[in-house]
């Protein structure tokens, strides 16, 4: 027995390190520098006014502040952090900052403080003391609304429950915020009601669908106040957990082909007894509310060609594609109804000419790519997207390859794609990014690079020599001497 | 909001990519410079000398070249 309790410790020993592991690869890695676990921002600043919205409309939450920060310090300053928890940490996304008073403004520096839960801000400009800038901070979480109850039967409501603080979290003292709730629609089973202190009323104050914790008066840095909220969403919460999108350029061909691997999700509340085909059959007609998946439409870029639908079987059959001058949709419909904890693993593609996504540099031999960093489904519900990764590929030796988008990043790496008629490889840029929502769809990607004209000739030639070098071996062993006679003396 | 690469893409407006040869015509193309190919190999393989090799090689493996790439992006597999 012995040596049979020592096995099944190492083993969940190992286990857990992998675990360990693959839980490292969801936290951002944008860190520059490393703070000890027990940093704490300086109180430099002060958040003269705050407003904090919620937006639960979609099916992952979006929240944005609105503050006033002033300097409190005698110095002038340029960090400002905001604190998350460890589970906020690992599923929030897209956080981007700008100013609110000046909508020109480029976003500003963010980045993740690692081994504590902050995001430190740079200021483009330190901040003189007693002087105040409003800033619009803005960011979601994945996986962060959850269906209670968790199983319902197949035409049953979905009720979402998600929980916040109805004080803002901040590193900082606040001498007046308020938290709106927005929700979906006006049937709000549960929520928590705050008791009013004094000078400030009971919270939440409702409007339709739209709540109001607070005003609340000064709340040192630090403060939580636990709510939570209980609303009706009948409707999917789809979640890709990995979506692999390949954008290949071709110079010889004039095409830009574009490729998207999903592995898509429901979170939706499960079923809770087996799924009937007749009670669904029946229901298409009338087209009520559903928790499953039914279609997803793609608005292609006018122009796309030729598109394709496949998953694990072959092709699927259900899809349209609409194609005129004003527009290009691809509307696909699962092999099946995709309900609560189903999954669907599907690709879709498409070519288009590349003249439209590609421009020559003036001079040199430069050429620059505009590309959309996320084309992916536009449903009124959202998609959130875990894992991204997003590859570029290049004519065969393409170099000098630089990239610029405003999705916020994790890694960059270039590497050698090798296919047809290739004899180095081709170069490929890949971009991974992290907990990215819909919300980020039309976002460009613009990739420069140089492509000189002998690599563009290299295909061509290397034929050439070939059937060359093959034309020269007839004449060679045709010519040999292979005749079996005899000798002469 | 823009990408710090945005003003490299705006400034080259006007300058669109156009390929050397159309979509609509690289199957014609390929087609055609594959069976020139095919042709002038016939005529090296009747007359196999040394002269021949650049006279005719030449040409075909040319035509072989270029007709080959046309032809595989004729066929959807854009190289």
């Amino acid at each position: 027995m012995r040596p049979l309790a020592i096995a099944t410790a190492v083993l969940s020993f190992a286990s857990a390190v992998v675990c360990v592991e693959k839980g490292n690869l969801t936290k951002p890695l944008t860190s520059k520098l490393i703070l000890p676990s027990t940093f704490k921002p300086a109180q430099n600043f002060k958040n003269t006014n705050l407003v904090h919205i919620i937006n639960l409309e979609k099916n992952y939450p979006k929240e944005s502040i609105n503050v006033v920060i002033e300097n409190v310090a005698s110095t002038p300053q340029d960090e400002y952090f905001i604190p998350f928890t460890s589970q906020q940490m690992a599923t929030i996304g897209g956080l981007e900052v700008k100013d609110r008073k000046d909508s020109e403004s480029p976003l500003f520096e963010v980045d993740a403080v690692d081994d504590t839960q902050f995001y430190r801000i740079h200021l483009p400009a330190p901040l003189a003391p007693k002087a105040q800038q409003t800033l619009g901070i803005s960011f979601y979480y994945l996986s962060a609304l959850n269906p209670l109850p968790a199983h319902i039967a197949q035409a049953d409501k979905q009720f979402l429950v998600y929980t916040f603080s109805a004080y803002c979290q901040s590193a900082y003292d606040t001498l007046k915020q308020k938290t709106e709730v927005k929700l979906p629609t006006t049937t709000v089973p549960e929520y928590t009601i705050v008791p009013g202190t004094k000078g400030s009323p009971e919270s939440p104050q409702k409007q339709g669908s739209k709540f109001t914790y607070g005003s609340y008066g000064e709340v040192p840095a630090g403060a939580v106040e636990p709510v939570k909220v209980r609303y009706e969403f009948t409707k999917p919460l789809i979640h890709v957990s990995e979506l692999e999108r390949d954008i290949e350029v071709s110079h010889w061909g004039g095409n830009i082909a574009f490729e998207e691997r999903y592995i898509m999700t429901n979170r939706a509340a499960n079923l809770s007894k087996q799924f009937s085909r007749v009670e669904w059959a029946s229901q298409t007609y009338y087209n009520p509310p559903s928790t499953a998946v039914r279609e997803l439409r793609f608005p292609l870029r006018v122009g796309s060609l030729e598109p394709y639908f496949t998953d694990v079987i072959g092709n699927v059959s259900t899809s349209r594609f609409r194609s005129n001058r004003r527009e290009a949709n691809l509307e696909i419909k699962p092999r099946y109804p995709v309900f609560g904890g189903w999954n669907y693993p599907f690709r879709v593609g498409w070519n288009a000419d590349l003249k439209k996504y590609l421009r020559k540099l003036s001079g040199g031999e430069g050429y620059v790519l505009n590309v959309p960093f996320l084309e992916g489904p536009k449903q009124p519900e959202g998609i959130e997207y875990e894992h991204i990764e997003l590859r570029v590929i290049l004519p065969e030796g393409a170099e000098n390859v630089q990239y610029s988008t405003t999705v916020p990043l994790v890694s960059v790496s270039t590497s050698l794609h090798r296919t047809f008629m290739d004899t180095t490889g081709r170069t490929a840029l890949t971009l991974t990014a992290i907990n990215i929502v819909d919300d980020l769809r039309d976002r460009e990607l613009i990739v420069t690079y140089d492509y000189p004209l002998l690599a563009g000739f290299r295909k061509p030639l290397v034929i050439f020599v070939t059937f060359l070098s093959l034309f020269a071996a007839a004449w060679g062993i045709g010519s040999l001497d292979v005749k079996i006679k005899s000798k002469r003396s | 909001m823009e990408s710090s690469l945005h003003q490299v893409w705006e400034s080259a407006v006007g300058n669109s990519f156009v390929p050397t040869v159309g979509k609509g015509s690289q199957f014609f193309l390929g087609f055609s410079l594959l069976t020139i190919g095919f042709l002038l190999t016939g005529l090296f393989g009747l007359n196999r000398s040394l002269v021949n090799v650049p006279i005719i090689g030449i040409p075909a493996s040319a035509a072989f070249a270029f007709g080959a790439v046309y032809m595989i992006c004729a066929v959807g597999v854009y190289v």
